[in-house]
């Protein structure tokens, strides 16, 4: 028993040195050095999504970019699938999806393919593939079919891309490299995008192999009243309800001394 | 200007939210009704979450009602005794209705459920009182219509003088059992908590027709118990589903304060049967769109369900 257990033990160390030898290593390869404008966003009473912009230069001139924001933390969601019950549509089935990032966009300086081969790409967790292979899901409610997978998964991609949380895209005009160094880009962060951490990072290739990394972190928060509000609805229910009435009674009452009619007849 | 609604999760354009409250408290002000069954739906069809949409409009409720409470129970025109046999109902239906909505969310149906609930009740609402303000122009004398509705003597509320838990309502002058204005209260209870509406636009039929209480003191105590039922609902939303949007709730009823009172000025420029069947057609269209979108082709099958317990 002990000698099997110092087996597995000694095999478990040879696997982890040999997948350290295999494995791409980003933070390794030679600094991709890169600026935000900023790497704070607040959330206030008028925000509406926000814009940064991203200047770097490339540590081997004329090699390929690849950037990718992604939020630090993973999201678990539930997915309803929709299906025909008589006349109506309803959900029929629903699925629980965990490992898909919350946001996912990817600015390439050319079509990804023609940058990478698609193991690397999946190894680096680089396009929608990659997506897919670390999304889990589990049903939840109601009967599975094999196309489920990718009608939950096509349907994640659309609601997505829809607000503006994923996409990617391959364009030199979109990802500006000057004299083949000096590279600026920028994400847009739609309202959607909420509190957390994210990671824009930025990946150098020269003839498929990554020869530089860089990485920033953007953070969002809320501020002020929408800080304020959130926190109370969510970790003091009850405080929050007695004041969201109040508010409401005084408001109303407010409003009918103001106009003594009333309102209502 | 956009406006970042920090529970719906959202941005949304200041002034489209201020001008649906305002033109949903206009119509208000004109039909004297509540509003909060156009409300929701409007709500939700400007990308609001069902579940946020029907919270804060609970809450918006409570302001809105209170005004209008506040005055009648100046003139006299609340039944308390009424209204807190009702409550009882409400708060009881209302508790029962946030469970529903925690257990529709759950299983993905709750819009699903929100709409059928919606279909039915704006269908009904709106043929009746189409037919019935078409006859009323048809008649074209007013002075038919007013004789026809006077003749119409409650025959439900002979019945429910003889059941059990017979109880004296002072003010409404009647003396008659209780149970029947607890059930509607906890019908109308579910149904706040479900379509996060005031339910006034049943209950003032059913306190006149069905129990025989005096019109004015029908809408007074019906203002009253609607302050303290969405208020009930508000709370439980907050407790359990923690959905309701406090700055959302505050445009709406900003605008919709401001539109009452436009409403309630062009309301004596009109005549009451034009009003009515105005608001009838309002009332089909939108019960028809609903209807569609429950039995048109989705343009998503897949869509996110609400995480559980909502929130974060």
């Amino acid at each position: 028993m002990k000698r099997l257990r110092l087996f597995l033990l000694a095999g478990c160390l040879v696997g982890l040195f040999w997948g350290e030898a295999q494995g791409i290593t980003p933070e390794a390869r030679q600094k991709v050095i890169t600026a935000a404008s900023k790497n704070l966003i607040e959330i206030g009473l008028s925000y509406r999504g926000d814009q940064i912009h991203f200047f770097g230069v490339n540590p081997v001139p004329g090699s390929d970019l690849i950037i990718r924001l992604t939020a630090e933390k993973d999201e678990e969601i539930k997915l309803s699938v929709k299906g025909r019950v008589g006349p109506f549509w309803m959900t029929v089935k629903q699925y629980e999806v965990t490992g898909a990032p919350f946001m996912y966009k990817i600015h390439a300086s050319k079509p990804i393919d023609r940058i990478i081969s698609a193991d690397t790409a999946r190894e680096l967790e680089i396009g929608y593939p990659a997506v897919r292979d670390r999304m889990k899901m589990h049903l939840s409610r109601g009967t599975a079919t094999p196309e489920d997978a990718d009608k939950v998964f096509q349907g994640l991609i659309k609601i997505k891309e829809k607000g503006n949380l994923y996409n990617i895209v391959e364009d030199p005009q979109r990802l500006e490299i000057t004299e083949g160094k000096l590279f600026k880009h920028y994400f847009r962060f739609p309202p959607a995008a909420t509190e957390g951490r994210y990671l824009v990072e930025s990946f150098s290739f020269e003839k498929g192999e990554l020869v530089g990394y860089g990485k920033d972190v953007i953070e969002i928060k809320k501020v002020g009243l929408e800080n304020w509000l959130t926190e109370t609805s969510q970790n003091s229910p009850v405080f929050f309800g007695i004041l969201a009435v109040l508010v409401a009674v005084s408001a109303g009452l407010g409003v009918g001394m103001i106009f003594r009619k009333g309102g209502h007849h | 200007m956009e406006i970042y609604l920090p529970i719906a999760g959202m941005s949304m354009n200041f002034f489209l939210i201020i001008g649906i409250g305002g033109l949903v408290g206009f119509l208000s002000g004109l039909f004297g009704v509540g509003g909060g069954f156009l409300l929701t739906p409007l709500m939700m069809m400007i990308g609001i979450p069902p579940a946020v949409a029907a919270a804060s409009d609970s809450n918006q409720i409570v302001a809105a009602a209170s005004s209008g409470a506040f005055a009648h129970w100046r003139l006299g025109n609340v039944d308390f005794k009424m209204g807190l046999v009702i409550l009882a109902g409400g708060i009881f239906g209302g508790t029962i209705g946030v469970q529903l909505v925690k257990v529709l969310r759950a299983m993905g149906n709750f819009e699903f459920v929100m709409k059928v609930v919606y279909v039915i009740m704006l269908g009904l609402v709106g043929s009746a009182m189409f037919v019935e303000s078409l006859r009323t122009i048809r008649r074209s004398r007013s002075q038919a219509a007013t004789a026809g509705a006077a003749a119409s003597e409650p025959k439900l509320a002979k019945l429910f003088t003889k059941m059990p838990l017979k109880m004296n309502f002072h003010r409404s002058g009647l003396h008659t059992s209780a149970i029947f204005p607890f059930a509607i209260g906890t019908i109308v209870g579910v149904m706040a908590a479900l379509l996060g509406v005031g339910g006034g636009f049943i209950m003032v039929p059913a306190m006149i027709y069905i129990i025989g209480m005096p019109t004015i003191a029908a809408i007074g105590t019906d203002l009253f118990q609607i302050v303290l039922t969405s208020a009930n609902v508000t709370l439980q939303q907050a407790f359990v589903n923690k959905t309701v949007d406090l700055l959302l709730a505050l445009i709406l009823l900003a605008g919709s304060t401001i539109g009452a009172q436009f409403g309630a000025m062009a309301g004596k420029r009109l005549k009451g049967e034009q009003i009515r069947i105005l608001l009838a057609i309002i009332v089909l269209v939108l019960t028809v769109k609903l209807f569609l979108d429950l039995v048109l082709t989705p343009d998503d099958l897949v869509s996110l369900a609400p995480a559980k317990g909502g929130g974060h």
